[in-house]
């Protein structure tokens, strides 16, 4: 009996740091009526220095439209490696990209910022479109982007 | 010996009917070698070049990032280097959500996978 309770102790408390370590989060992109085809778009985080720490999500398939994402492809060099397994397809106009993903905690207030780059076929890349800190006190606050995002918020 | 000429004879006569006829008609088609001509017509013709193109919206795409600029949205200046044709052609297309792992970049958790909706 005394050896089951002290297992069970150790599991619970090797689980219970994993849990903590990672949470779902929920990026919610809402697009202006631009009149425009599909918007790519590329979430990515930088650190307090401003230094490209990793891509969150890619919305376009096409990789050869990804130097219109400019900050981010200068920060990459357009390595599709990055965005592996986290692309889905671009954004319509008007329409509203809601993505999950299980996101470490650590990369809330800690000095890291989302960044999310635009780009429109036949009209004008928006790189920097939208710059928020990851705070959890920012959590659920819209912010507008600078030319194609309506609003963007993280919930947690 | 009159065996071997008589040979030669039917040979060179036999040659005669089939290619004189034919090389006629390869220089100097008359009407009643049209068809035979026409033959030689057709092959000579060279088959037209004909280029296919890929995805005919490669070249819509601008190059109007401004990094630094005020970005005021009335700044709608033609750039007029649309074609810009020089996009990753050969480059290989990122992975789909669902298909691989995300990248270990330190930014995901081991939990559930990314999950993507559109509305």
């Amino acid at each position: 009996m005394k050896s089951i309770l002290a297992t069970l102790a150790l599991t619970t408390a090797l689980t219970i740091p994993g849990l903590a370590m990672a949470r779902p989060v929920t990026l919610t992109t809402t697009l202006n009526n631009y009149g425009g085809d599909g918007a790519y778009l590329a979430l990515y985080v930088t650190d307090a220095s401003g230094a490209y720490v990793g891509s969150l999500w890619m919305a376009g398939g096409k990789s050869k439209y990804y130097e219109h994402l400019s900050d981010w492809y200068r920060a990459t060099g357009g390595d599709t490696a990055q965005v592996n397994g986290i692309t889905g397809a671009s954004v319509g106009a008007g329409r509203t990209l809601e993505i999950t993903l299980d996101l470490a905690d650590a990369l809330f207030d800690a000095g890291y910022t989302l960044h999310i780059d635009a780009a429109v076929e036949d009209m004008r890349d928006s790189p920097n479109e939208v710059a928020v800190p990851l705070t959890t006190d920012g959590a659920g606050t819209p912010v507008t982007g600078r030319r194609y995002v309506a609003s963007f918020a993280y919930d947690m | 010996m009159k065996k071997t000429l008589t040979l030669l004879v039917a040979s060179t006569a036999l040659t005669a009917a089939i290619g004189v006829p034919a090389w006629s008609a390869m220089q100097a088609p008359s009407d009643i070698l049209r068809p035979i001509a026409a033959l030689f017509d057709d092959a000579s013709q060279a088959m037209p070049l004909v280029l296919a193109s890929d995805d005919d919206d490669d070249d819509r795409w601008r190059d109007g990032s401004r990094r630094g600029h005020d970005d005021d949205d009335d700044d709608d200046d033609d750039d007029d280097d649309d074609d810009d044709d020089d996009c990753r052609g050969g480059a290989r297309n990122s992975a789909p959500a669902g298909t691989v792992a995300p990248p270990q970049n330190g930014l995901f958790g081991n939990g559930a996978p990314p999950q993507v909706q559109v509305n």
